[in-house]
C-alpha cells in the first residue's frame, strides 16, 4: 500500500495558506530563479525566502529535524570537497587569489600534497553552499505542506492530463512508500543475522553483499506497481475524463503569490541576460589576498 | 439459464509460462443473492478463476484461455475491463494491495471518479456505501492509520459504491481479527441479501459458514471437485484438508483412528532450569512518536517449554510487542532481556542466533535466485559450519513441505508457498526461540497443521512464540495464552484459563470457535484443550 508523507493541517501556517497549485507555480519560480544566479549577495535573497517560508511554516523541528541535519551535512560536505578539490567553480572564475598554501610535510615519490586556499575557491564554496540550501529547504517544505489528498488535483491544475497528474500523485508517494519497505526488509535481513555496516570487499563483491535487501526492495516495487495498477484497471481507471472530486478555487493571495513568483522569475531572467548575478568575490578579499 | 448473473462454461487457463493448465473445464452459473464459497487448497486455481471473471485474466495476465464467461448474457471476452468493473466488483485478499486514495473519501470515490460522475452524486454514493458498512465515522481518516478490519471494509466500500451486481471476494478474511472477519462477513451476508451474486474464495471455511453461503464449490487441482449444498460438502471433503466445524470432524473422526500425540518442544526439558526466563519484558512501553505510546507496562517471561499463542486485535501493538524481543525495536522505557542481556547492548544479528523471528510478510524478505541459497542465508550469517548447513537446509525444506522446490526460484512460488520458504528459512537458523508473526495466514489448512506438528517436535527449539487470529491455533498447540489489547498484556495463563471467559475474549475482539466451545464443555474430561479429531476418541 502506498503511504504518504506525514503531511498534517497547521494552523496559521504561511505556505499552507495558499492553494496547493500556486505554491508549486511559485516554488518553481523560485527554483529556476535561484539557479540562474552564483553571486551570493543575490543568493541571499533566496535563502532569505527559504528561511521565512520554513519559519512561518509550522513544521516543527522534531518533525523536520532529521531532514534538516541531512541537508545541512550534506550540503556542507558537497561544498566543502569543492572548496578542496578546487573543481566545479573553474567555469566561474579564470584567475585565483592565493590567500595561503597549505603544504604537508612529506613528499611521495617527489610529489608534495598541497592545498591552495584562494579566495575564489572559499566563495566558491559559501555560494553553493547557500544555493543549494535555499532549493533544499523549499523543496522539503512540500511533502510537509502539501496535502496529499491533493496531489493529484493540484497536478491536474496545473494543465497536465487526467492519467498524468495520477501518475503524478502515485509518484509523489513512492519516495515514503520505498522507505518503508527499506526499512521492513532491513529488519527482516536483520534478523537473519543480516549485517550491513559488515559488509567488507571489494565494490562489485560489497555491491553483490547488498543483494538481500535491494533484490525484495525491487521485487516487493515492481509487485507493488502491478498490484497498483490492477486495482485502478478494477475500478475503470482511464476509460475516460474524470472527475476528481476535491475542487480547488483561486483565491487573491493566491493570485498575488503566483504573480510574485512570476516577477521574481522575469526579474531574474532579466538580470542574467544583462550578465548580472555571476560569481561574485568581495573586491576587499582580492586586495587583502595581494590581486 | 440466462437469467443468472454470472454463467461460467468449459472454463480453462494456461499461464504463458507455465507448462500446466491453472484450471480446466470449470462450468458453473450463480444466481442473484447467492454466496457461493470457493475452497480448497493453495495453488488449486481459486484466485486463476477470480481473475477470469473480473478479466484481469487475458488482460493483465496473459496465457491461453478457453471455454466463456457470461455476465448478464454478454460474453466478456468482446467486453472492455473498465465495463466489466462496473457490473463485477472484485475485493483482493490484501486491502493493502488494493487502496490507492489518501483519504477513505477519496478511496471510496476513486471509481466513480473515474467514470466521471457529477461531484454531487460521487458525494451521494460514497456516503450510501459508507453508510452501508457501517463506517461512515471513516469518512475523513488517513488510509494508512486504518486496521485491518478497517481498511478491508474501506476497500469493499470502493467496490460496493460502483454499484456492481456481481461480488467477487479473494481471501478478504486472511489478515482481519475474529470481529472483524464477523463483522465483513455480516456485510456481505446483507449485500446477498439485498441481491447481488457474491462469490467468496476462502480458506476460513468454517468462519463463512456461519453466514449460510447458499453453495459451496470446493476445488483441487484445477478441477471442481465438488459443487452444491452446503451440507453436502463434509461428505465428499477429507476433514484434513479443509477446516470445518468441530463438531462435524469429531463426527467424521470417530470413524478414524486417533492422531498420533505430538511431542512439544523435546528440546526444552533439557537439564536446564525450567524456571530461567529465556527472555523477559521488564515494565517495557513504546511509541513510535514521542508523544505516543503504543505498548505500556509490559511484564512477561518468556521459559523454556513455553509454546505461547498471542491473541489480540489489529492495531493492539501485538507485532510491536513481539518486535522488542528480536532487538529491532527499543523500548522507551523498562528494558527486554535476551538471554540475561539487555537487548540495548545487542545487535539483532547476535540476537538472531537465540531468537528466529519470522515476519508476516514473506516478500520483504526473500531474495536468493533459489530456495536452497534462501534458506543457507541465515545460517551463513550466523556462520553455522558448511555441512552443518546443508542439513539444516534440508531438515527445513521436509519440515515445510517443499522439498522438491529446493533449486526453484522463490520468487516464483506462490504466496503460500513463499510463506513456508519464509519459516523454512528461520528454521534452517536453529535459533533456540521462534517467534512467528501470522504464521498462517494465507495458508490452506492441511498445510498449516502439518508445519505446525513439525515445528512443534523439532528437538532444537525451546520455546516458541506467535501471533495469530486463529483462535483454533491456540488451542491446540499452546501451553499459554496471552491477550493483548490497546497495547496492554489483558490476560496472561493456560489455554484454559484465558480462552473459558468469552466475555473477555469478545472485548479484545476474538470470537470464540466452535473448536475453542467444543474444548471448554469437554475441559472436566479432558482436562486439557485438545484438537478436535483427539476429542471425536476421548
Amino acid at each position: 500500500m502506498l503511504v504518504a508523507w506525514r503531511y498534517r493541517e497547521r494552523a496559521r501556517s504561511f505556505i499552507q495558506s495558499f492553494d496547493p497549485r500556486a505554491w508549486i507555480m511559485f516554488y518553481g519560480c523560485f527554483l529556476f530563479s535561484t539557479l540562474a544566479f552564483w553571486d551570493v549577495r543575490y543568493l541571499l535573497f533566496f535563502a532569505a525566502i527559504a528561511l521565512f517560508v520554513l519559519l512561518t511554516s509550522g513544521v516543527t523541528w522534531n518533525e523536520i529535524r532529521r531532514a534538516v541535519l541531512f541537508i545541512v551535512g550534506f550540503v556542507t560536505i558537497f561544498a566543502f570537497f569543492t572548496f578542496l578539490t578546487g573543481r566545479g567553480g573553474t567555469e566561474l572564475y579564470e584567475q585565483e587569489h592565493l590567500i595561503r598554501r597549505l603544504e604537508a610535510s612529506f613528499s611521495i615519490l617527489g610529489w608534495t600534497p598541497a592545498l591552495d586556499i584562494t579566495v575564489e575557491r572559499a566563495f566558491f564554496g559559501v555560494s553553493q553552499f547557500v544555493r543549494v540550501f535555499s532549493i533544499a529547504i523549499m523543496t522539503i517544505l512540500i511533502p510537509y505542506s502539501l496535502n496529499p489528498a491533493l496531489y493529484g488535483i493540484t497536478f491536474r491544475g496545473l494543465g497536465l492530463p487526467d492519467k498524468i497528474a495520477y501518475a503524478m500523485d502515485l509518484t509523489m508517494r513512492f519516495i515514503p512508500t520505498f522507505s518503508r519497505d527499506f526499512q521492513l526488509t532491513m529488519d527482516a535481513q536483520k534478523a537473519r543475522g543480516f549485517e550491513l555496516e559488515k559488509i567488507s570487499g571489494g565494490l562489485i563483491q560489497q555491491v553483490r553483499k547488498i543483494g538481500p535487501l535491494m533484490v525484495p526492495v525491487t521485487i516487493h516495487a515492481i509487485i507493488g506497481s502491478e498490484d497498483i495498477i490492477d486495482a485502478m484497471d478494477l475500478r475503470a481507471f482511464g476509460i475516460g475524463p474524470r472527475t476528481w472530486l476535491q475542487k480547488l478555487d483561486y483565491k487573491i493571495k493566491d493570485r498575488i503569490l503566483i504573480g510574485v513568483g512570476l516577477t521574481i522569475l522575469l526579474f531574474s531572467m532579466a538580470l542574467s541576460t544583462l550578465g548580472l548575478g555571476n560569481f561574485w568575490v568581495p573586491p576587499q578579499l582580492l586586495v587583502l589576498a595581494g590581486g | 439459464m440466462s437469467d443468472y448473473p454470472l454463467i461460467v462454461e468449459n472454463l480453462s487457463f494456461r499461464y504463458r509460462d507455465r507448462q500446466e493448465t491453472a484450471i480446466r473445464d470449470i462450468s458453473f452459473a450463480a444466481n442473484a443473492g447467492e454466496i457461493l464459497l470457493i475452497a480448497g487448497a493453495s495453488g488449486c486455481g481459486k484466485t486463476t478463476l477470480i481473475r477470469c471473471i473480473n478479466g484481469l485474466i487475458p488482460r493483465s495476465y496473459k496465457g491461453e484461455v478457453g471455454g466463456r464467461i457470461l455476465i448478464h448474457g454478454e460474453d466478456t471476452e468482446k467486453m472492455k475491463l473498465s465495463t466489466i468493473s462496473q457490473k463485477v466488483g472484485t475485493v483482493l485478499q490484501d486491502p493493502e494491495r488494493q487502496i490507492l486514495g489518501t483519504k477513505v473519501l477519496n478511496e471510496v470515490a476513486f471509481g466513480l471518479e473515474n467514470l466521471g460522475l457529477s461531484r454531487e452524486e460521487i458525494y451521494q454514493r460514497v456516503d450510501e456505501s459508507l453508510a452501508h458498512l457501517k463506517i461512515q465515522h471513516l469518512r475523513d481518516r488517513d488510509t494508512f492509520l486504518l486496521s485491518g478490519g478497517e481498511k478491508q471494509k474501506v476497500a469493499l466500500a470502493g467496490v460496493l459504491a460502483m454499484r456492481p451486481s456481481i461480488l467477487l471476494l479473494d481471501e478478504p478474511l486472511a489478515s482481519l481479527d475474529p470481529a472483524s472477519a464477523a463483522e465483513t462477513l455480516d456485510a456481505v451476508r446483507t449485500l446477498a441479501d439485498e441481491g447481488m451474486t457474491v462469490l467468496m474464495v476462502e480458506h476460513r471455511v468454517e468462519d463463512v459458514l456461519r453466514i449460510h453461503p447458499e453453495r459451496v464449490m470446493y476445488m483441487g487441482e484445477g478441477e471442481i471437485r465438488y459443487l452444491g449444498e452446503v451440507d453436502g460438502l463434509s461428505r465428499v471433503v477429507n476433514y484434513h484438508e479443509v477446516k470445518l466445524p468441530a463438531e462435524q470432524i469429531v463426527q467424521r473422526a470417530k470413524r478414524d483412528p486417533a492422531p498420533a500425540e505430538i511431542r512439544v518442544l523435546p528440546g526444552a526439558a533439557g537439564p536446564t532450569s525450567k524456571e530461567e526466563a529465556l527472555v523477559r519484558f521488564e515494565d517495557v512501553a513504546f511509541g513510535y512518536e514521542s508523544d505516543v505510546e503504543i505498548l505500556h507496562g509490559i511484564n512477561l517471561e518468556i521459559k523454556r517449554g513455553d509454546v505461547i499463542a498471542v491473541l489480540g486485535p489489529n492495531g493492539s501493538g501485538k507485532t510491536t510487542f513481539v518486535k522488542h524481543a528480536i532487538g529491532l525495536l527499543k523500548p522507551k522505557s523498562g528494558r527486554v532481556l535476551v538471554n540475561g542481556k539487555d537487548t540495548k547492548e545487542s545487535s539483532v544479528a547476535e540476537i538472531a542466533s537465540t531468537l528466529g523471528y519470522v515476519f508476516q510478510s514473506p516478500s520483504h524478505m526473500l531474495f536468493a535466485p533459489t530456495v536452497r541459497e534462501e534458506l543457507a542465508f541465515g545460517p551463513t550469517n550466523l556462520k553455522h559450519p558448511k555441512d552443518e548447513i546443508e542439513t539444516e537446509v534440508k531438515e527445513a525444506l521436509r519440515i515445510v513441505n517443499l522439498s522438491e522446490y529446493e533449486q526453484d526460484p522463490p520468487l516464483a512460488l506462490s504466496f503460500g508457498q513463499q510463506k513456508r520458504v519464509s519459516i523454512a528459512a528461520i528454521l534452517a537458523m536453529r535459533s533456540r526461540i521462534l517467534v512467528m508473526d501470522e504464521p498462517t495466514a494465507g495458508q490452506d489448512y492441511q498445510n498449516y497443521m502439518n508445519f505446525m506438528d513439525a515445528i512443534l517436535q523439532l528437538p532444537g527449539f525451546e520455546a516458541v512464540m506467535f501471533i495469530t487470529h486463529d483462535v483454533d491455533l491456540a488451542v491446540i498447540y499452546a501451553n499459554r495464552v496471552l491477550l493483548v489489547a490497546d497495547g496492554r498484556l489483558v490476560a496472561d495463563g493456560s489455554p484454559h484459563e484465558v480462552l473459558r471467559d468469552f466475555s473477555r475474549l469478545e472485548a479484545c475482539r476474538v470470537v470464540p470457535s466452535s473448536l475453542l466451545a467444543l474444548n471448554v464443555n469437554r475441559f472436566p474430561q479432558t482436562g486439557r484443550f485438545l484438537r478436535a479429531e483427539a476429542l471425536a476418541h476421548v
